[in-house]
């Protein structure tokens, strides 16, 4: 059009329209800035501040600002950033949920729990098995061997018994392998770069899985003549040797090359690997007094030496991890390092600098007091902790879905498809940098199937708007003022009353876990819905 | 009990049905049944088209609407900012107590009282104060709280409701002695309209030809009820806390009473009056209570100010149409319109016959004073419009030529609109905006259709500029923005009155309605160009050569339902739209696109009170008032812990020490002046040690601090500085709209720390965090209240940054913070047992003849046994 003209933005020209939003504007250069409360057939509501852009000194919210002929914007600032963080973080410091559960914040791993419950308790047991897998290596193992702190943070512990995790594991996974074809979790097309891990153990073995899932050409090597390391020192009655095996034959079945008799600083060096392959990864375990020196390795001591935070050693292409670099006494933590190696090398191989994996962001309600556990528990089984009868090899398929509806469900049911979780994370917001007393925990179970949680709402003002132009009998509207700004429908009525109209369009814009369907409603929806529950892209951390 | 719909349907027909209709009914309702019914609420849904979530967005937004009943009486306590730091919180903590209020509700049990707190009564200078049914108490203290509530149900009982003061407008006739009484909020809330009722009264009983009459503010709010003699002879001399009862003999002294045995007792008094004069105050005289102009405390109140706004203050019965007209009133109106007013004679003492002007009042009223050129008939002098050719007293018919040149409407706007940019006048209302830049914004604008809003919305705690002039000069108010309409080309202007100041809005509505009575608004302003009616005494001189142009202008008055943040423009607007005060982003600013989207002015009620006085004195004169950037004068409401508070105009420019030690006259004896908070909410706190400072826009913004709309609060040693940052804090916290994420969670989160340093319990960190969060809740909030909430903060850490170390170390210097304060009982105790009797929460145990012992966990930190030990024996470390 004629009267186009251009503006700048972080100093790259684009063209924009009269009446056109800095948003769109910025959009079109594909900057991605974050937006929360902005919805374009609602106009700007310019509640949340967190798509601020600087404009002649001053920062002004990008989705109501429209462009003017020379104007001049600064978006990817750090001085931008920190503002926009800020509010985030401002949300966050009023903001009652998890996005991430307990448990699955102290598995070291990062399983989604929950979500491998409620599979379980809805017989799901396919969904269950890829859920497990997507995150452990040798679930098999640690299904039997884990320390499972995850169940030492489990919610239902403060009302009875922690729900028993790791009987959990070991069920999907003896379940699995009495089928015929056991899952095989998928890989991504080959990358073509080749990886040599040295040492079969169980930080070289988690580091192979994740290494392999990626594309990359995995050739595990290990003095032995068997793979597992440690792990063949443990006695049959805590892990039988056909579960180890099974899990090992799995890992080749995705592909992993397993050397045997291979001794670094006897049969190969260092130099030599890195010569051969596009990465070298270390993870030999504990090494004997003196053996580091036959490594031809930089050594800190006894140990092998390699930077925390890159697990690089000083020379190129060389990685180390696991006991070698530090002593590893719990096993899922030796699998962890495993999967930062993997994180790492993966990271260096795609010519990025090599980093472990983020922690993934999650918003926390901390401690909870009886009452609100009350609110919690209302939806599960009431009963204890269902253990397997003595002579039984484990739970039976009934059992373990009783136990698992003992869960508390303490994760977000928007999590991965929550727009405040998706920017915290890439902002790297500090859900706790503002320490405050918390709202109590608030749950609407509406009798039409939707969840209110006004602990999470953000007052955004979309479903506000949504309603108000759809012209519901009763609508949604801001009561009170300030800090005590809350969502309701008119004449103290629940929220369900205020959406006969329109109330999946509120659901699907809401911009974070306060709106929900409840589970048996979304089946029923169609379409984005579905995720919402079986949302795996919280793992949104890990290396898959 | 069923609810009487009826009241709900009567509302809806006295303020319509459509969506803007919603805040006046609520109001309706809200008076009507005391609280909002439900069921009440939603027969106003089923009969409008207003929609269920407007009624309860609304209704939850604005603080005056209840959803549940009150008790029998309310009881409204300031929150203000001099009540603050007078000690308003122990007076409420009192009366909850008193009135067995349960924490965390607001009525007691029994449903006889409901404690209301207010934002600011408006009436500072009487800091801490009161408001019980329709009475203002002022100077409160926790220990006089069972007495204050005994005397108010002893009034009850003998229901001596008070005469309303606001139909007493009418002149009498030939006299020529009057007797002014300044009828303000703060005058009236110490009495003077009973004082007011009983000169009439006994002028009347004594046979006294005087008129007692009504006056707007006389600014020397602490020394009210105020009044001013004239007698016949020319004579002024006036009083200053008189009371009622003082009223006869006050008749006595200066008027001949008719009959022997009247003179007898005149005489009577008069020996009294010499003997009476080193007796203790109850029994003075009324000779005690007079002051001249030549007492040095007067003087030095009045010397440095000059009169623009409140021109000819303390003179003019704010209602008195006439006597406005007298003093110049729509004289600027009438140019503006291309015409000129002949007024009629105004009643009253004629000033010619004075031997001299010798009211106080008057001493510094800069500008052609009317008083001098009033004459029956006269035709009045009209400077012609600066823009035109040349300026000074304009002959008549140089005005005539002038007139004729501004018949064309274009040119009519452009010649107010320049004059109004080359006085250089900026918005009083807080930002200081140039006016006449803002006016030429919305002229410009080629809609049909656009609005003037009179912003009276003054909800900064310790303000009350706009109230007083409302108050005493609606007329003025009226006329400047009238001005501004036909300036800008719009035909419809809204007052937008905060409802807690019911006499401001009574003035104005009162106002208006004897112009509309006139025929002077609506279909033609002044009635120019419009048959006029009869039977009033004036006339509309047709100037030679010219047809007067007809403008009409419909004015109303929107009464504020109680938030801060409606004086923000957009959330003002939207307030009027019948919404939520919620602001919204600009640009697009009102004068594009304002209310209902067409072009919008608004102007703070100073600004606008200011333009008339432009316009006939020109716009060089009032440039030449004040600094560079800042012309003319501004007005302060000064209060908090200073001698003599009051309001005052003083030229810009005019430093921080004049105001406070010459005008105000220092810290109370003993106490140190420390700082002064200017800006309120917004503003920052100056130290004493910048008291040089000239208070204009910039060099206020320097030292941090805002000029604001001219609240002025000083503070001495018994100031705790993060106390007051944590009021203000507190404050916006509390009347943020909650739109936007900075404001309505960073506030808090601000707050949460201050909260803790004042208990003691920061940690250096959370201290920083401060800082850090007050810089981006100022850069990152929407409105201008989150955008300058941080400023007290800012200022506070800026000048007293040792006071917020010592509460890191848990002290509290100024001994305010009560969780680190303690009181004790040292060896100066005889055991007289006073304490103890008076302790509200029997923390002293009675040990009659030993030295009394207090138990820290029960004690409040009242201060109460501090004030009653009549042996200095209670101490506060
Ligand atoms: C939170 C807030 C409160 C305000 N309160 C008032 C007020 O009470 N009175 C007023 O005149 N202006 C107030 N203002 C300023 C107005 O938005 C506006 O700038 C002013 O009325 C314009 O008039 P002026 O140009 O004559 O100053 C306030 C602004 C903000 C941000
Ligand atoms: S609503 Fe979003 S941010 Fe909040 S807990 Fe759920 S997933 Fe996390
Ligand atoms: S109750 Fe469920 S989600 Fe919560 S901590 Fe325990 S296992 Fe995890
Ligand atoms: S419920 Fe969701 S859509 Fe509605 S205001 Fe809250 S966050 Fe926004
Ligand atoms: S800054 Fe505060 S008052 Fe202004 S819009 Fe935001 S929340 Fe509302
Ligand atoms: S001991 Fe003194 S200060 Fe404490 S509560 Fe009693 S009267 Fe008040
Ligand atoms: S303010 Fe722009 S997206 Fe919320
Ligand atoms: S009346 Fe209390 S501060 Fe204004
Ligand atoms: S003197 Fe009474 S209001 Fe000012």
């Amino acid at each position: 059009m004629s009267d186009s003209f251009t503006i700048s933005i972080d100093g790259r020209p684009v063209a924009v329209q009269p009446g056109e939003s800095v948003l769109t504007a910025a959009r079109k250069l594909a900057i991605d800035i974050p937006t929360l409360c902005f919805l374009e057939k609602c106009g700007p509501l310019n509640t949340c501040q967190v798509c601020l852009v600087k404009l002649n000194g001053k920062l002004v919210p990008s989705c109501g600002t429209k462009v003017t002929p020379g104007m001049v914007i600064e978006s990817e600032t750090e001085e931008v950033h920190e503002a926009r963080r800020t509010a985030l973080e401002l949300l966050f410091s009023d903001h009652v949920g998890d996005c991430l559960s307990p448990c699955h914040r102290l598995c070291p791993l990062m399983l989604n729990i929950p979500l491998m419950l409620r599979h379980l308790e809805a017989e799901r047991w396919d969904e269950a098995i890829a859920t497990v897998r997507q995150a452990l290596p040798l679930a098999g193992v640690l299904g039997r061997l884990c320390h499972h702190p995850c169940e030492q943070g489990c919610r239902r512990g403060n009302w009875d018994d922690p729900a028993a995790i790791r009987d959990m594991e070991k069920f999907v996974t003896d379940q699995d392998f009495q089928k015929p074809e056991t899952h095989l979790i998928p890989r991504k097309p080959a990358t073509g770069k080749r990886v040599v891990i040295i040492g079969a153990g169980p930080t070289g073995l988690a580091a192979a899985y994740y290494l392999a899932r990626e594309g990359h050409s995995v050739t595990v090597a290990d003095r032995q003549a068997q793979a597992g390391g440690s792990l063949r020192a443990v006695g049959e009655n805590q892990l039988p040797v056909a579960v180890l095996d099974r899990e090992v034959a799995l890992l080749a079945r995705l592909g992993i090359d397993f050397k045997f008799g291979v001794e670094l600083g006897q049969h190969v060096t260092s130099e030599g690997l890195a010569r051969g392959f596009e990465a070298v990864l270390i993870t030999v375990g504990e090494l004997a007094p003196a053996e580091g020196a036959k490594l031809g390795l930089a050594l800190a001591g006894n140990s092998i030496k390699a930077d925390p935070n890159t697990c690089q050693t000083p020379l190129e292409k060389v990685f180390a991890a696991g006991s070698a670099v530090r002593p590893q006494k719990q096993l899922v933590k030796a699998m962890a390092e495993g999967r930062a190696a993997a994180e790492c090398v993966h990271r260096f191989l795609g010519g990025q600098p090599a980093r472990r994996p983020e922690k993934p962001f999650s918003s926390l309600m901390g401690r909870i007091d009886p009452g609100e556990l009350k609110a919690f528990i209302r939806s599960t089984h009431s009963g204890g902790s269902v253990a397997p009868c003595d002579r039984c090899a484990g739970h039976t398929r009934p059992e373990a879905a009783v136990e698992s509806s003992r869960c508390l469900h303490c994760d977000c049911r928007s999590s991965g498809n929550c727009v405040l979780q998706h920017y915290a994370q890439t902002y790297g917001a500090n859900a706790s940098r503002f320490r405050a007393e918390r709202r109590p925990f608030e749950q609407q179970l509406q009798p039409g199937g939707i969840i209110f949680e006004p602990g999470k709402c953000i007052l955004c003002g979309i479903c506000v708007k949504l309603t108000e132009m759809a012209a519901e009998p009763l609508g949604l509207a801001f009561i009170g003022r300030g800090f005590d700004l809350k969502i309701s429908a008119p004449f103290g009525l629940e929220v369900e009353a205020g959406l006969e109209r329109v109330a999946a369009e509120c659901v699907q814009h809401c911009p974070t876990g306060a709106l929900v369907f409840a589970e048996k409603k979304l089946a029923a929806a169609n379409g984005r819905g579905a995720t919402s529950v079986d949302g795996n892209s919280a793992e949104s951390g890990q290396t898959a | 009990m069923p609810i009487d719909l009826t009241i709900a349907d009567a509302a809806v027909a006295r303020a319509g049905r459509k969506p803007e209709a919603l805040i006046p009914i609520l109001q309706i309702l809200q008076e009507r049944y005391g609280y909002l019914p439900e069921e009440a609420l939603r027969r106003v849904c089923l009969t409008t088209d207003i929609t269920p979530a407007a009624v309860a967005g609304v209704a939850s937004f604005y603080d005056m609407f209840r959803m549940q009943p009150t008790g029998k009486h309310v009881v409204r306590v300031c929150r203000g900012t001099a009540c603050h730091v007078a000690g308003a919180e122990r007076v409420e903590d009192s009366l909850r107590r008193h009135l067995q209020i349960p924490n965390g509700a607001d009525t007691d049990r029994a449903g006889q009282y409901t404690i209301e707190p207010v934002a600011c009564l408006g009436t500072c200078t009487l800091a801490p104060v009161v408001r019980i049914g329709e009475s203002t108490l002022g100077y409160t203290t926790a220990e006089k709280v069972p007495e204050l509530m005994r005397d108010f149900l002893a009034n009850l009982a003998t229901a001596t409701a008070v005469k309303s003061t606001e139909d007493q407008g009418e002149h009498r006739p030939g006299v020529r002695a009057e007797i002014h009484v300044g009828l303000g909020s703060c005058c009236m809330a110490k009495g003077s309209d009973r004082l007011f009722h009983a000169l009439r009264e006994s002028a009347e009983a004594g046979g006294v030809n005087v008129a007692v009459k009504r006056v707007g503010c006389v600014g020397m709010c602490h020394r009210t009820p105020m009044i001013e003699i004239t007698t016949a002879a020319g004579k002024g001399e006036f009083y200053a806390g008189l009371s009622p009862e003082h009223a006869a003999a006050l008749v006595q002294r200066h008027f001949q009473p008719r009959g022997l045995v009247q003179q007898a007792r005149r005489v009577w008094t008069r020996v009294l009056d010499s003997l009476l004069l080193d007796a203790p105050t109850e029994q003075r005289s009324v000779q005690h209570f007079s002051m001249s102009k030549r007492d040095p405390a007067v003087r030095a109140f009045l010397d440095k100010q000059v009169h623009i706004a409140t021109e000819h203050f303390g003179k003019l019965d704010p209602l008195d149409l006439d006597e406005y007209l007298a003093h110049d009133g729509f004289a600027a109106l009438a140019r503006c319109l291309g015409t000129e007013l002949l007024a009629r004679p105004h009643p009253g003492p004629l000033p010619q016959e004075r031997e001299n002007p010798s009211s106080v009042f008057e001493q510094s009223s800069v500008g052609d004073s009317s008083c001098d050129s009033r004459t029956s008939q006269s035709r009045r002098k009209l400077s012609p419009l600066p823009g035109g050719e040349g300026q000074g007293e304009g002959e008549a018919t140089h005005t005539s030529k002038i007139t004729q040149s501004l018949l064309t409407s274009a040119a009519t706007r452009e010649a107010i609109i320049s004059t109004i940019e080359k006085s250089g006048l900026r918005g009083r209302g807080g930002a200081g905006f140039p006016s006449g830049q803002k006016w030429r914004v919305v002229a410009q604008q080629t809609n049909d259709t656009k609005y003037v809003i009179c912003n009276g919305d003054e909800g900064d705690p310790g303000a009350f500029m706009d109230r007083m002039i409302l108050e005493s000069f609606p007329f003025r108010v009226i006329e400047g923005l009238a001005i501004a309409a036909v300036a800008v080309g719009a035909r419809e202007g809204i007052f937008y009155i905060r409802h807690e100041y019911p006499l401001a809005v009574k003035r104005v509505r009162a106002a208006i309605a004897q112009l509309e009575q006139r025929g002077w608004l609506g279909e033609s302003l002044l009635g120019v160009g419009a048959p006029l009616a009869p039977t009033q005494g004036e006339r509309v001189a047709k100037p030679d050569g010219g047809q007067p142009q007809s403008y009409p202008l419909k004015l109303s008055v929107f009464e504020g339902a109680g938030a801060f943040v409606c004086g923000e423009e957009t959330a003002l607007i939207a307030s009027i739209e019948g919404e939520r005060g919620m602001p919204k982003l600009r640009p697009p600013f009102p004068a594009q696109a304002g209310l209902w989207e067409q072009p919008t002015l608004i102007n703070n009620v100073e600004t606008l009170a200011l333009v008339p006085w432009i316009l006939r004195n020109g716009a060089e004169k009032f440039a030449a008032i004040g600094t560079a950037k800042s012309k003319g004068t501004k007005v302060f409401a000064l209060a908090g812990k200073i001698r003599r508070g009051g309001l005052i105009e003083v030229p810009m420019g005019t430093t921080i020490r004049e105001i406070v030690e010459e005008i105000g006259g220092g810290a109370a004896a003993g106490r140190r002046f420390k700082a002064v908070q200017i800006g309120g909410p917004s503003g920052g706190c100056v130290p004493a040690r910048l008291a040089d400072t000239p208070v204009d826009f910039e060099s206020l913004r320097e030292v941090g601090a805002i000029m604001g709309s001219g609240g002025l609060v000083v503070l001495d040693d018994t100031s705790c500085m993060v106390d007051i940052a944590r009021y203000f804090l507190q404050f916006t916290q509390d009347q943020s709209c909650g739109k936007c994420t900075f404001c309505r969670i960073g506030t808090k989160r601000m707050l949460d720390i201050l909260d803790r340093l004042c208990t003691g319990r920061a940690t250096r960190p959370q201290l920083e965090e401060l800082e850090r969060l007050a810089v981006q809740v100022g850069a990152g909030s929407l409105c201008g209240l989150g955008k300058t909430a941080p400023n007290p903060v800012l200022s506070t850490l800026r000048y007293f940054r040792d006071e917020y170390e010592a509460h890191l170390a848990g002290r509290c210097p100024a001994r305010k913070c009560t969780t680190l304060i303690k009181y004790t009982i040292n060896g100066d105790c005889t055991g007289c047992t006073l304490c103890a009797q008076h302790c509200p929460v029997d923390a002293i145990p009675t040990t009659p003849y030993a030295q009394h012992v207090i138990d820290d966990a029960k004690c409040t930190r009242c201060d109460t046994c501090r004030l009653v030990c009549p042996h200095n024996a209670v101490e506060m470390k």
